[in-house]
């Protein structure tokens, strides 16, 4: 198939038509800056519609999209089943004064799904769970550290950060530790020096960081974590917020062989749909009860329908071993493409979030390169982060992709003729 | 949220070690010491920085130590250090009374014109010269008191363990370009550019580069916009970020 390289006049019109009245003309992970986009001019920065495993950008580009909104977009964009839950539902209530009682049949759905969840309570954003655990945690426990796996993410709220970000106090992360990931001892001798202070274990499932190969769960580690956490009566909680019902209907923490206390849920919820979750232990449901903590629309219903229907999807589909399936067959052929004109990509993390880096040079200049040869092809990847398969990646789009890979891998070799 | 040391450190490398720039960019100061003999200036702070500037055929290098100078003067603390930088403390030497005459006439000149370019008037910018001398000599002190940072302020120290190790460049496009090196989160200002750097960091011109400096424009705007170019290991450009929003509060 022949490649056209995209151009982007229309993407950098409304960008700078958007900078005048938004700040960083588009802020945050889908913005150039934090999205890593290199060079910015490689990128789309606007989409103008979107179905499937697709996007089409303001220019009329079309991508197969690996970030799928950056995990959100799980069964494809505009599930013809989920947003017509959606639509039905407006019709019906939406943001009321009495709560649908959906909110109840998706926490029963919840429950039933989950292996550790023994309630739920729902919020908007991955962020807003994380926040819930942690406030409930200190509740429980009465005790204020918190211990974070090094080079973790569990949302933008002033805890989460670290101290030397804008806008962050001293005394907003005074109370976290932090530990490097897979590394029990450390816990363990963090956890002594701290004895009797610590509410909290706060941790991904695995470590799927920004800018380094993801890291899977060393054998045993989560068992002698859970083990520890019981013997010294720290919370453990799981952020699913980004692998969570991608790897396990029923919970990475379920995936992984040990039970958390709390765990967190959004991006593959509600297909695109605003709805979070933080599911726990019956031990810890009253101290969650007990905090003032929630928003204007946190139990509006529409996203409730959106999120039953996307679940019980999900679980007919048996969704995790199709992504699973599907991202082995793409990254395997990635690799191929790569070692057959000279490229070490390097694949890690779970196959339903893929991790990319090209380890020719040490400094991912090569990588960068070759990810935005791939955009401008119309494969949409990002050079610092995961990835994320959703249902609606056909056989066709994988095959798509792995030629538009391989166009790119020749396009950089051109430049850097020594590889 | 600054820390008085940190300050002495950057007031010692970022602030006096610009001298070595400015008798290398303006003639105006280079000419103060062409023709006179060779001498050098110690500055011993205590529980601080420590370090030697010697002036020579129109030229001024900065050295760690202060074993080897005609002039010294001691500082009791880095707060009286910080003092002789912000014009509050007079400095009474130690040793090298012969030289005094240096000390009040030419290097109290040599200061006055490092911060003619380093705090200019706004109309002072409109020479295109001045213009890029000024920012010039900014971005090499803006380089050197990040390393400070990273190596001094405890919040900076924090930013510096989650930098890995290699060179990342600060670029000028068609302009001046210096090197933060990082090793074992560790930082050393060089003032050139690298020749194998791990990250770059390039403004797409000195009035960018200027803006920034100055406070006017965001770095984060600026890379949306494409006026600043960043590759390569973006987790050490992002930690450097950081740092510099560290500078801004120390040398505002």
């Amino acid at each position: 198939m022949a490649t056209n390289i995209y151009k982007y006049s229309k993407s950098r019109e409304y960008f700078e038509r958007a900078a005048k009245v938004v700040p960083s003309g588009v802020y945050g992970h889908l913005g150039p800056a934090e999205g890593c986009m290199i060079p910015v001019t490689s990128f789309p920065l606007f989409a103008a519609s979107a179905k499937g495993s697709h996007f089409t950008d303001v220019d009329g580009n079309d991508f197969i999209d690996y970030m799928c909104a950056y995990g959100p977009n799980v069964l494809g964009y505009g599930d013809e089943d989920v947003d017509a839950a959606v639509l039905e539902q407006a019709k019906i209530a939406n943001c009321t004064t009495s709560p649908s009682i959906k909110l109840i049949e998706l926490a029963e759905l919840m429950v039933d799904t989950v292996a550790s969840a023994d309630w739920a309570f729902f919020a908007k954003n991955g962020g807003d769970t994380t926040t819930a655990a942690i406030m409930a945690a200190r509740a429980h426990t009465s005790k204020k550290k918190i211990i974070f796996v090094k080079g973790f993410y569990h949302g933008v709220a002033p805890w989460t950060q670290k101290i030397d970000y804008p806008g962050v106090t001293p005394e907003d992360v005074s109370g976290n530790l932090y530990v490097d990931w897979n590394d029990f001892d450390a816990l363990e001798k963090l956890i002594a020096e701290n004895e009797g202070e610590v509410a909290a274990f706060i941790s991904t499932p695995y470590m799927h960081g920004n800018f380094i190969d993801n890291q899977l769960p060393a054998d045993g580690y989560w068992q002698k974590v859970r083990k520890l956490c019981t013997e010294k009566g720290i919370v453990l909680i799981v952020d699913d917020v980004r692998c969570g019902f991608r790897l396990d209907l029923a919970g990475s923490d379920h995936y992984y062989g040990f039970e958390a206390d709390l765990i967190c849920f959004c991006k593959a919820l509600a297909n695109g749909w605003s709805v979070s979750a933080l599911c726990g232990k019956e031990f810890i449901k009253s101290s969650v009860s007990a905090l003032s903590y929630t928003g204007s629309y946190w139990l509006s219903s529409a996203p409730f329908a959106a999120a039953i229907v996307c679940i019980n999807k999900l679980k007919k589909l048996n969704a995790p071993a199709l992504f699973r399936e599907k991202g082995i067959k793409l990254t395997d052929g990635f690799t191929a493409a790569g070692k057959e004109h000279g490229f070490d990509l390097v694949v890690s993390g779970e196959p339903a979030l893929f991790y990319l880096r090209i380890a020719n040079d040490d400094s991912l200049f090569i990588h960068q390169d070759w990810v935005q040869e791939c955009v401008k092809r119309g494969m949409f990847i990002t050079n610092h982060h995961n990835h994320f398969i959703c249902a609606s990646h056909s056989d066709e789009d994988i095959n798509r992709s792995i030629e538009i890979a391989e166009d790119a891998f020749k396009a950089v070799k051109k430049k850097h003729p020594g590889i | 949220m600054t820390d008085t040391k940190t300050l002495a450190y950057i007031n010692m490398y970022a602030i006096l070690g610009t001298l070595e720039n400015l008798c290398e960019l303006v003639p105006e100061a280079s000419d103060l010491l062409k023709g006179k003999k060779p001498v050098s200036i110690g500055f011993d702070v205590k529980g601080g920085p420590s370090a030697t500037l010697f002036f020579k055929n129109g030229k001024c290098r900065m050295e760690q130590g202060v074993d080897n100078c005609d002039i010294k003067l001691p500082f009791s603390s880095p707060a009286k250090f910080n003092g002789l930088i912000d014009g509050t403390v007079t400095p009474i030497p130690s040793k090298g009374f012969t030289h005094i005459k240096f000390l009040l006439n030419e290097f109290t000149k040599l200061t006055d014109i490092l911060t003619k370019y380093m705090k200019p008037e706004p109309e002072a910018l409109s020479d295109r010269e001045f213009f890029v001398r000024s920012t010039s000599l900014m971005l090499s002190a803006i380089t050197v008191a990040v390393a400070q940072i990273a190596n001094n302020d405890s919040i900076g120290k924090f930013t510096a363990s989650h930098i890995v190790d290699g060179d990342i460049a600060l670029l000028i496009k068609d302009g001046p370009g210096t090197t933060l090196r990082v090793k074992d989160h560790r930082l050393l200002g060089i003032k050139a550019p690298p020749e194998n750097p791990r990250a770059i960091m390039e403004f797409k011109s000195i009035e960018l580069a200027r803006d920034l400096f100055d406070g006017n424009v965001n770095a984060v705007a600026s890379i949306g916009d494409g006026s600043i170019r960043m590759s390569g290991m973006i987790s050490m450009i992002d930690n450097l970020n950081r740092l510099l929003d560290r500078v801004a509060l120390y040398l505002a």
